[in-house]
């Protein structure tokens, strides 16, 4: 197997690193920078499932909000370990992703992604409609988190390399996985699902699996949140969330891990920008993503030819 | 007069889609090592007959052993581990990966990481396994390719060697000739018999072309209306006289 990270890669992971030493990046650029990387490690995730495994998930931002209200309900009793939010996470959403993946991955296509979508939205409703975790307000003034006793992640800099390390963490996760022989039947099964079946493969116990990877890095994610945002709220659960990874993906490039990447950064760049000049910011949104997909169809990392960034394939050799 | 066990054994098998009586207490058993061949006129019952075998419909009477395994209404994936295989009729393989990939992801379900928690960063290698099979059927020098991109005949040829890969000991071939021109079909048969007998297989085998099954079956079955109406040796199906009713149209 080759090495899960190219020098192309390694590089811009380094100029990632060096970016908050630059002038211009101030408190304000490096928020944004965090929420562009975080949201590029969701739709990275979101991938394994669309890209690789050809299985669309609508009921992401469940993932993603069960993630970030496991450490904001430990944030706010006091329990300021990072690690500890993160191991929460990881138990609730893996959980969560085994009940929901369970009965999902009985069914195909546009039912999978139906049954994805309702059981997000029963979560979202017991979030948003009881006061077990704070109703619509969800929870709110948040601390920072610890990394260790006494280091908190308690500025701008210190989000973004979490962040930064976080998204490093899940891509060699995402490229181990694609480039294993697990990676391969997740194609088979993309490619042909039923005669995967007919090579002794139990299909849904590898949808199943992929599923919730999928879903914990998801959840890992969201649970860097607060950490940045100082709450969590019901509104990282709605289905408008699920979407927008949806639309990440698609403007990213399926299949590709970078690509999405790319696509939820530039996802949450455009959306800042434009908001911050305009009120109907989401007309001009919506107008460049139809833009995209009527004429970069195989997402940003399409203008690779031209930007000379071939080393991003679909899939490893 | 049993050369060898009994390795497949269909017992007394009837299955119904609603009120259409597709097989009615159909028996068959095949041994290790002998090739067998299901004829019969369109809409025989010849293929639900082969997804009863591997899975895919469970029985509405009737059981299947295979190897000394009740198989009956195991789902296809618990009886391809056991040793069975299919090949399809309409090709079915991976179209957007390379040819490769095709055989190797096949080839892989056999090794040991599969199904474990080690195939989550490993790559079990069975690289001389698959060029080996790739280049039995000619298509060694189309490795790259991917697999929608290949004729007919070398689709045909990758579906064989899917199967093939699974490491089976009994090896259902859905006309496997379908599509092929007389003279790809020769070889096609040539081949499927010499890589049967070099691997030991036993071959249970759908075909019209009757050229292909007179040559290489040891035994026919005579399917017509989802009833056995004939078994026996080629020379004995040849010529008699039901089956010649069944294909000439005399049935009323």
């Amino acid at each position: 197997m080759s090495s899960p990270l190219s020098p192309r890669v390694a590089l811009v992971f380094v100029g990632l690193a060096l970016l908050p030493l630059t002038p211009w990046m101030s408190k304000y650029y490096l928020l944004l920078a965090f929420d562009a990387l975080l949201f590029g490690a969701v739709a990275m995730s979101l991938d394994l499932l669309i890209g690789y495994t050809g299985l669309v998930s609508f009921g992401h931002a469940a993932f993603f909000g069960l993630g970030a209200y496991s450490a904001a309900v430990l944030l706010e009793r006091g329990v300021s370990s990072l690690w500890l939010s993160l191991a929460l996470a990881v138990v609730v959403v893996g959980l969560y992703a085994f009940l929901v993946s369970y009965f999902a991955t009985t069914r195909r296509g546009i039912y999978f992604a139906l049954l994805t979508l309702i059981f997000a939205e029963v979560v979202y409703t017991v979030f948003r409609y009881t006061q077990t975790f704070g109703g619509s307000d969800g929870i709110q003034g948040l601390p920072a988190p610890s990394l260790l006793p006494g280091v908190l992640v308690d500025t701008p800099a210190r989000n973004y390399y979490l962040v930064l390390s976080y998204l490093l963490f899940a891509y060699l996760v995402c490229r181990m996985l694609v480039s294993s022989h697990f990676g391969r039947v997740l194609a088979a099964i993309r490619e042909n699902e039923d005669r995967a079946r007919f090579l002794g493969y139990d299909v849904q116990r590898y949808k199943m699996g992929v599923c919730m990877i999928s879903a914990v890095l998801t959840g890992l994610a969201g649970a860097l949140y607060p950490g940045r945002a100082a709450y969590a709220t019901p509104d990282l659960l709605h289905w408008s969330i699920s979407g927008e990874f949806l639309i990440m993906v698609m403007i990213g490039g399926l299949g590709t891990l970078v690509g999405p990447i790319i696509g939820g950064a530039f996802f949450i760049v455009l959306q800042e920008k434009v908001s911050s000049y305009v009120q109907w910011y989401s007309i001009v949104v919506g107008l460049v993503l139809v833009f995209i997909v009527l004429f970069v169809p195989k997402g940003l990392l399409g203008f690779r030819g031209a930007l000379r960034l071939n080393g991003f394939r679909r899939g490893p050799a | 007069m049993s050369r060898d066990a009994a390795l497949l054994h269909v017992d007394g098998v009837s299955k119904s889609f609603g009120a259409l009586a597709a097989l009615t207490d159909v028996s068959l058993t095949v041994h290790a090592r002998e090739v067998v061949s299901v004829i019969g006129p369109n809409g025989a019952g010849k293929s639900t007959l082969f997804n009863v075998i591997t899975g895919l419909h469970g029985p509405t009477r009737g059981r299947v052993f295979f190897n000394g395994h009740m198989i009956t209404g195991r789902a296809p994936e618990a009886v391809n581990r056991l040793g069975l295989a299919k090949t399809f009729q309409i090709t079915n393989v991976f179209p957007g990966i390379s040819v490769y990939e095709n055989v190797r992801v096949a080839a892989q379900s056999r090794a040991r990481e599969a199904g474990h928690l080690a195939s989550l960063w490993r790559q079990p290698d069975v690289d001389g396994a698959v060029m080996e099979l790739l280049a039995a059927f000619g298509l060694d020098t189309r490795r790259d390719e991917t697999a929608q991109n290949l004729s007919h005949g070398e689709q045909r040829y990758l579906e064989i060697c899917l199967a093939l890969a699974t490491k089976p000991t009994l090896l259902l071939l859905d006309e496997p000739t379908a599509g092929m021109t007389p003279g790809e079909t020769r070889e096609a048969t040539a081949l499927i018999r010499r890589m049967a007998l070099a691997r030991g297989l036993t071959l249970l085998l759908i075909e019209h072309d009757m050229s292909v099954v007179m040559e290489i079956s040891d035994r026919i079955a005579v399917l017509h209306f989802g009833q056995k109406i004939a078994e026996g040796s080629p020379e004995a199906i040849r010529s008699d006289p039901r089956v010649i009713e069944a294909y000439l149209g005399g049935a009323d």
